[in-house]
């Protein structure tokens, strides 16, 4: 379907140990580079307006009052959420947005004191929390 | 006032289907910022030569229409509820 997509994986193994850092991106699409408005500005100011709607109806719903408002409004945030998501990996696969893989003993490091923490954890208990609300659901007061 | 109406009934373990201020609030700027983000979405679209970019900018377009029409229901239903006193409980 796209060419890019061969080089998804191009960032290489080896260099992980030396000091430079590798990159996980595609190979850029054309896009007019000229001081006009182009369509890469076009999907990142989308992403933005997408980015800042999440963090609005983020407080919306924690404010709704009643459950319907609230299972529709967290909906409307969840699929806003994908909505980010779709055009982050658009940006990706244009070649339009780069990242850059930790170095594997930088998180073993973290892993190690972090699972060290977890005998901090006041009790080992198996059970799991139960919502009493939640989309789709409608306990008590229905 | 709506305190001794409210002891007077059953206990309610969650808040009546009835819009607050705050939800109005909210409803009303959340739908400014829905109808912003279609037209952004569609006017954006129009002027891509890119055809991935373009598509995608038209189904952001589309969803931000549907999120519209979501967001609205619950004015519209809101009043319906209100006229025909289906909470007897706010209007003693």
């Amino acid at each position: 379907m796209n060419s890019n997509r061969s080089s998804y994986g191009s960032y290489q193994q080896q260099r992980y140990g030396g000091s430079t850092s590798p990159t996980m991106k595609n190979p850029s699409a054309h896009f007019e580079k000229g001081t006009e408005f182009n369509d890469r500005d076009r999907l990142n100011d989308m992403l933005a307006t997408e980015k800042w709607l999440t963090d609005g109806f983020n407080v919306f719903v924690r404010e709704t009052s009643h459950q319907e408002l609230y299972n529709d409004v967290l909906h409307v945030l969840t699929e806003t959420h994908h909505a980010c998501r779709d055009v982050f990996n658009l940006m990706f696969e244009k070649g339009w947005y780069s990242l850059h893989p930790e170095q594997p003993s930088h998180i073993a490091d973290h892993y190690q004191k972090f699972s060290g923490n977890e005998s901090q954890f006041p009790s080992h208990g198996t059970g799991s929390y139960q919502y009493l609300s939640g989309v789709g659901q409608h306990p008590r007061y229905y | 006032m709506y305190q001794n109406q409210y002891s007077q009934q059953q206990r309610m373990s969650q808040p009546p289907a009835v819009l607050s201020t705050k939800d109005n609030a909210y409803l009303t700027d959340a739908l400014s910022w829905e109808l912003l983000a279609v037209k952004k979405a569609h006017s954006f679209a129009s002027q891509c030569s890119d055809q991935q970019v373009k598509h995608q900018l038209e189904q952001l377009c589309q969803l931000h229409q549907q999120h519209y029409h979501t967001l609205l229901n619950h004015l519209s239903n809101n009043q319906q509820d209100y006229e025909n006193q289906t909470y007897p409980h706010f209007h003693n």
